[in-house]
This record gives structure tokens, sequence and C-alpha cells, in this order.
């Protein structure tokens, strides 16, 4: 008797899962997995809903604004345009003309990145610029030239454009180029040329507000990768002397606060120079500030060198590569792509650290505003809105220097290979 | 004969050690003689401007009054034992800051790796806004926070006993009744948490070998916390007086300057606050780094074998972490230390604070030495405790 086929007998139909995707899921997966989830959950809600109502309250109801339009232009610029510093003249247009330079190389960079970051950045900057020509100043305040040199970031931007685009200079190498060019030029524009009409010359103890941070900031992003680089190859260099030199120098730079150096710079410095000697605070502060952040660079720079697998130096010998061709060609690159974050939290420490400089009488954007609370008693309550936005300012520059960075990280596939 | 004919060996500028020790000799004359033409100079300058030098000013009375101090002080006090005060300033700052900061920044860390979205999120706005703006904008923040506080005679009183002006914040304070007392309970109390040490290892050891729940935390506070208060009894009745009585804060006087107890200056909780939330943030984001460090086969391993999520964060996931931890750790130890240099500018009498001060009426030269010695010492103790604490954590073979 052949073995009858028995279909299986029909199952009900089951009913539908719980939902595994769409809001509700989310939420009991993300916010009410367990009881203690839910308490959590229950508890930062309430207390982040009530920051939330509090703080909105206190930013449009309570708060103080009125001190941020009264420094105004002082965050800056310091104390740059004030009679003391610049006598008889209006001198904003100098540090004005700085930036027209800089939303220009803006412009020619972005067509060279291939737009992404750089785009978005080119535009941001030179929206946020051109809007503020707008403030609802007096004329007495922000007269038509400033207002109008603002406006002019917009054709400086187009230039720029077009430059990368369409000439021979968008490249990587000429806009590097043209940077340091802008750069110094910047520097002669804000100190100015003697002899040289509405070029007077601005003692750099007058030079302050945003424009120092970001100057500072520059010169020492600028120096100190390719100085951190050279230091941690001396430090794991074979060569004893040159060893011992490398450490000594990274150990007494990391073992000291900034604070301390920077203010001992201040006394020390100039007395090993003749007392004629032309003497220059600012240059003295971005010398410490580079060679500062040269030594943490170092350091992380070393950290990638020795996290590298020595079979890599040791390939590439073996395919004849000459000692340096081996670290410039296979070592260096691939330890920076692996220190990338520590490198950016690096630059931006350096931005953060640049606020350190009021410790020589230098009127930085922290150190202005700190002084305008103390010269005016009046507006001491508001010293908390004025630091809020102090914040607000940092973390912009900062969350872009770190944004830049990851997509520089992206870029060149870190963790992917 | 014939070898040294045809070959007589590369010409001796082009061998590679007379190369490489040529430069090494040559950078390091140059080197040496810029830094000593430096110190040479600044010698000069001294000798020629009359600057004074040395360390003889070391035993002169300082005649400056510093801020709040933790070691008693007056301006007849020697410049030596000033700059000692100013250490401790920084010190006590400083070794408080690590121990909030750390408890801080582990929380944080954990939370921004917590499963509850909410949580999460808030834990990265803070990290994400804390890092970023420089730690004088926020001690300056939290500065002014402290001095928009009522003054002292409308100061808030929370409790009895806790008061919160702009002076400061005063609270109950143990003091000692009687040194000799004091002196002996505090050896004892030291004893009983050492006999409490001893009671937690012998029983967490007898729990991983028989695998019976033994409860070493429960029973090892309890023999500690047992054992120093029968030495409070023992001490109490056979001097006669308790080792620490409890002093609170009281107004006093017509301005209703609150004395007795303890008062943190407005400028250190200020200086705290912002030292704590600014390196925890850093912290926070070490730890989260630690903990994604270890292999996800871990935490699934973990879990199946039936721990709960709390006990395999603190069993498998944690302990493996602080191998990675501890290094940067330590680092942000370090450089809370440093940090704490900015107190200056808040008005807090840290080391630097005062050794600014001490350059007006000392030579900077020499007080520059002292500065970097301390720091230095500072730093190394950090280093050190951090190292002992990783040499006694790492895979120990097996």
């Amino acid at each position: 008797m052949a073995a009858s086929y028995q279909p299986p007998p029909v199952q009900p139909v089951l009913p539908p899962p719980r939902a595994e995707s769409g809001p509700a899921a989310w939420a009991r997966d993300n916010l009410f997995s367990t009881w203690y989830n839910t308490a959590l959950t229950i508890i930062f809600g309430i207390l982040g809903i009530l920051g939330l109502w509090y703080g909105v309250g206190w930013v449009f109801l309570d708060a103080e604004w009125n001190v941020i339009p009264t420094i105004g232009g002082r965050f800056l610029i310091g104390q740059y345009n004030t009679e003391g510093a610049c006598p008889g003249q209006n001198c904003f247009w100098r540090p004005q003309a700085g930036l027209l330079l800089v939303t220009l190389l803006l412009g020619m960079a972005w067509p060279v990145a291939g737009g992404g970051v750089a785009k978005r950045i080119a535009i941001l900057v030179t929206a946020v610029v051109a809007l503020s020509a707008f403030l609802p100043y007096g004329l007495d305040e922000m007269g038509w030239d400033v207002r109008l040199l603002l406006l002019a970031n917009v054709p400086a931007m187009s230039i720029g454009l077009a430059l990368g685009r369409y000439t021979p200079l968008g490249t990587v190498k000429w806009v590097s180029i043209l940077g340091v060019i802008a750069f110094l030029l910047t520097l002669v524009l804000m100190r100015g040329l003697p002899g040289v009409p509405g070029l007077q010359p601005v003692s750099v103890n007058n030079w302050g507000g945003l424009t120092l941070n970001l100057l500072l900031a520059v010169a020492g992003i600028v120096l100190s990768l390719p100085l951190g680089i050279a230091l941690a190859l001396g430090r794991r260099s074979h060569l004893p002397v040159l060893k011992l030199m490398c450490v000594v120098f990274i150990e007494v730079f990391r073992g000291v606060p900034l604070i301390t150096l920077l203010f001992m710079s201040q006394v020390l410095v100039p007395l090993a120079f003749p007392e004629d000697f032309p003497q220059n605070s600012l240059f003295r502060a971005s010398v410490i500030i580079i060679l500062f952040s040269t030594a943490y660079m170092a350091e992380n720079i070393r950290g990638g060198l020795e996290a590298l697998h020595p079979g890599q130096a040791e390939a590439a010998r073996a395919l004849g590569l000459a000692g340096w061709q081996t670290t410039m060609l296979i070592s260096l690159p691939q330890a920076i792509r692996n220190v990338i974050p520590a490198i950016v939290g690096q630059f931006v420490a350096l931005f953060k650290d640049t606020s350190l400089v009021y410790i020589i009488g230098m009127l930085d954007v922290v150190e202005i505003s700190r002084a305008f609370i103390q010269g005016n008693p009046e507006h001491l309550a508001s010293a908390r809105e004025l630091f809020i936005f102090l914040a607000l300012v940092f973390w912009v520059f900062t969350y872009t220097i770190s944004y830049i960075g990851a997509t520089v990280e992206r870029h060149m596939g870190v963790g992917r290979r | 004969m014939l070898a040294r004919l045809s070959y007589q060996g590369i010409p001796i500028w082009r061998h590679v050690q007379v190369i490489q020790w040529t430069s090494q000799v040559v950078s390091a004359i140059v080197v040496v003689a810029l830094v000593a033409w430096f110190f040479i100079n600044i010698g000069h300058a001294i000798d020629d401007r009359e600057i004074p030098y040395g360390f003889s000013f070391l035993s002169r009375a300082y005649q400056t009054p510093i801020g709040q101090t933790w070691l008693p002080y007056e301006s007849s006090d020697t410049f030596l034992y000033a700059f000692g005060v100013a250490t401790v300033n920084t010190v006590v700052v400083s070794i408080s800051g690590v121990i909030l900061a750390t408890a801080l920044g582990i929380i944080i860390g954990i939370a921004r790796l917590s499963t509850n979205w909410i949580v999460a999120q808030l834990a990265a706005v803070y990290i994400g806004f804390f890092r970023n703006v420089p730690l004088l904008v926020q001690l300056f923040f939290w500065f002014y926070i402290v001095l928009a506080f009522p003054r002292v005679r409308e100061g808030y009183v929370i409790a009895k006993g806790l008061f919160i002006n702009n002076a400061g914040i005063s609270m109950p304070w143990p003091a000692a009744g009687d040194a000799g007392a004091a002196a002996i309970w505090a050896g004892m109390a030291l004893l009983s948490v050492f006999v409490g040490w001893l009671v937690y290892r012998w029983l967490s050891r007898r729990e991983i070998e028989t695998g019976t729940a033994s409860y070493p935390v429960v029973f090892g506070c309890t023999a500690a916390i047992a054992l120093g208060a029968i030495a409070w009894f023992f001490v109490t009745l056979s001097q006669g007086v308790s080792p620490l009585e409890i002093s609170h804060p009281a107004p006093q006087g017509t301005f209703g300057r609150i004395r007795g107890g303890i008062t943190f200056s407005g400028a250190l909780v200020a200086l705290l606050v912002g030292l704590v939330m600014y390196t925890a943030s850093f912290i926070a984001e070490i730890v989260r780094a630690g903990i994604q460090s270890v292999g996800r086969g871990q935490t699934e391993a973990s879990r199946s074998l039936g721990l709960s999520g709390f006990n395999t964060l603190r069993h498998i996931t944690f302990p493996q972490a602080l191998r990675v931890i501890i290094p940067p750790l330590i680092s942000q130890w370090l450089n809370l230390t440093k940090n704490s240099s900015l107190a200056g500018a808040i008005g807090y009498a840290d080391l630097t604070n005062v050794a600014k001060t001490m350059t007006q009426t000392a030579p900077a030269v020499s007080i520059f030495i002292l500065i970097m010695l301390a720091y230095l010492a500072m730093s190394l103790s950090w280093s050190l405790l951090g190292n002992l604490y990783n040499r006694h954590i790492r895979f120990s073979g097996g």
C-alpha cells in the first residue's frame, strides 16, 4: 500500500506581529524597554522639558541681551579702532579688508575641495558677514563704509569662486600659497606701514577681539602640525642626542600650564634681549602658543606612529624604499590618518587656548568682555548673558573645526580600510 | 692586497654613522649654545638692571595677603611658607576636582551609551557643549553666577547651617574637639578601614572560589563602620571628649559674617564647578571610547550567561575598558591640575596666581624655577598614581 501524502493541517492565520518599526516600536525599544528605563525616561523627560521651558522663557523674556550690541564691534577687533590705537582715522577697514581676503579664499577653496563642507562654509560665512551689514545700528555707530565693506564680501567670494573654477589657480597648491600670502598681508594691513598714508602703524598691543583669537589660532594650526611631526619623528629616532632634545622639549612644554609659560615669556624673554630691542608681546605669545601646541601635537603623532604595525615599514624597506621615503610615503600618512581625531582635538584645544592671552594683557574676545563688565558695573547683571553668548561664539568655531575634521576623516576612509 | 687596491671604502663624509653623529653633535651644540645665550643674556640683564636673583628671598616675609587658604597664613609669614600655602591651595582644588570630575565623567560617559534615547541625547548635548567652550569662558560664567547671589545678610538658608550667598557656600564641617583625641581616633579609623578592606578581599576571594554569595561589599563596609564606631566610643570614654565635633556655621556680628563650619569662597566654588564640568566632558568621551573598545562578543557572552545589564557593565565591560581608559584619564587629571592655574582669572589664590604676584617683589627667574618644580611634582604624582593602578589592572598573563 503506497504511503499517501498527508497535507499538513491548515494553520490558523496568525495575528500580525507587534509593530517592529514605526514610532511606537522605536519608543518601546529606546524609551520603555525595562522598568528602570521607563523611570529614567520619565525623570529625564520631565527634567528636559522643564529645562527647555525655563531656558526658552529666560532667553526670550528675562535675559538682558542689551550688553551684546553695546559691546558690538569691540567683540571683533577689541581696542583696534579707538582713538588711542588709531588716532585721527577710521581703521576698521583694515581688519575688514583681511576678512575680504578670507572670503575670497573660501570662494577659491569651494571648487578646489569639490563642494561639500567647503561649499557650505563659504556660503554660510559670506551670508552671515553680508547680512551683518544690515544690523540695526545708527549710521554714526556703523557707517556706510563699514556696511559696504561687509557687503563686498559677496563679490569677493564670487571672484574667488571664479578664480578657483576657471583659472589654473584652482589647485590645492595655489590655494595654500595664496592662503599664506593672505595671512601675511592681513598681518601687514593690521600692523600698518610707516609712511604710507592710510596705513599708519597700530601697535600690536591694541589688537584684540575675535580677530586676535583667529590670527593666533590660524598661525598655531598651520605651524604646529609640521613642527609636531618633526618632533614626533625626532622622538622616535634612534639617534640618542636628537631623541633626548626632543623628549626634553616635549616634556617641559607639556609639564607646565600654558598660562605659566605665557606669563613667564612676558617676564623672562625681554631680559634676554637688549633693552632697545623691539619687543612684541603678540609675537612672543604666538610663539609660546605654537610651541605648546607643537609639544602636544608631537605626542599625538607619536601615538599614531607607535600604533602602526612595524611590518609596514619593514615591507617598505624590503621593497627598496630609502629611510626617508619609508617615513614620508608609508609610515606618516597612515599614522596621521589614524590620529586625525586627536589632531582635530588639539586644534580645538588650541583655539580655546587663545583665550589665555589675557594673562599678558591682550584684549582678546573674552578679556574685552570681562574688562567691559568690570569697567561698567551697571552691566554686571548681564554678565551671564554675555558669557553665554561668548560660549556660543566659541562653540560655533570649535564645532566647525570638529566638523571639518570629521569630513576629512570620512574622506580618507578611516575605519573602512 | 688586491681588495685594498680595488675597493677603498666609501669616503668618510658619506659614511652614514659619520653623517648622523656629525649632525647630532652640530645640532646639540647649536641648541645648547642658544639656550646658554638666552640664560647668559638674562644673567647679564639681571646684573645690569640690578634685579635681585637667587633664593635668599624665600626666608623674607611675604607681606602680602592671600585670599582663602587651607593652611593658616598671615602676611608676616615667609615667601617659602606662602609658596607652600599657594601650592596646597592648588593641590586641594586639583585633588577634589579630579575625584569629582572622574565620578561625573564616568556617569556621563556611561549615560552616553545608554539604551535610553533621552539619557543618551542629554549626555551627548552635555559633552558637545562643555568640551567645545573655553574653560575661561565657563569659569567667568560660573563666577558671575555666584557673584549674582544675594549678599551675605539676605542670602539663602537652605537648611539649618547651610548658607548660600555671594561670599560662597557655608556648611557644617567636623572640627577637632581635642587634637589628641582626634588623632587617636583618626588612626583607629584608618585601621578599621584597612580591616574592612581585608574582609572585602577575603569574602570576594571566597565568592570567586566557591561560588557562594558572600556579599563582600556589604560585610566589608559593615566591618569598617562598626570598628570605627567602637573606636569612637572607646576614645570618647577614655579621653572624656568626643574626637570630632560638628561645627555649625552661623551669622555673627553686625555685618552677619558667617563663622564656624566651613565656607567655600565664591571663587573656589566657581573654579571647582567649572573645572569639574569641563574635565568631566572630556573624561566622558574617554569612558565612552573605552567601553566601545571592548568587543561586542564580551557583552553578548555575558548577557547569555545570565548577567544583568548592570552586572555586565560592572564585572565584564568596565574592567576591560579600564585598560584603555586609564592612560588618557591620567592625562586629563594632569590637564585639570594645570587648568587650575586659570584660578587667578576669578581671584582664587592658586599657585600661578600667587607666584605672579610674588614676581613683583621677588626675582622672576627663581619663581619660574619653583613653579616648574611644583607643577612637575604634581604631574609626576598623578602619573605615578595612575601608572600604579594601571599596573594593578593590566593583563596578568593567562
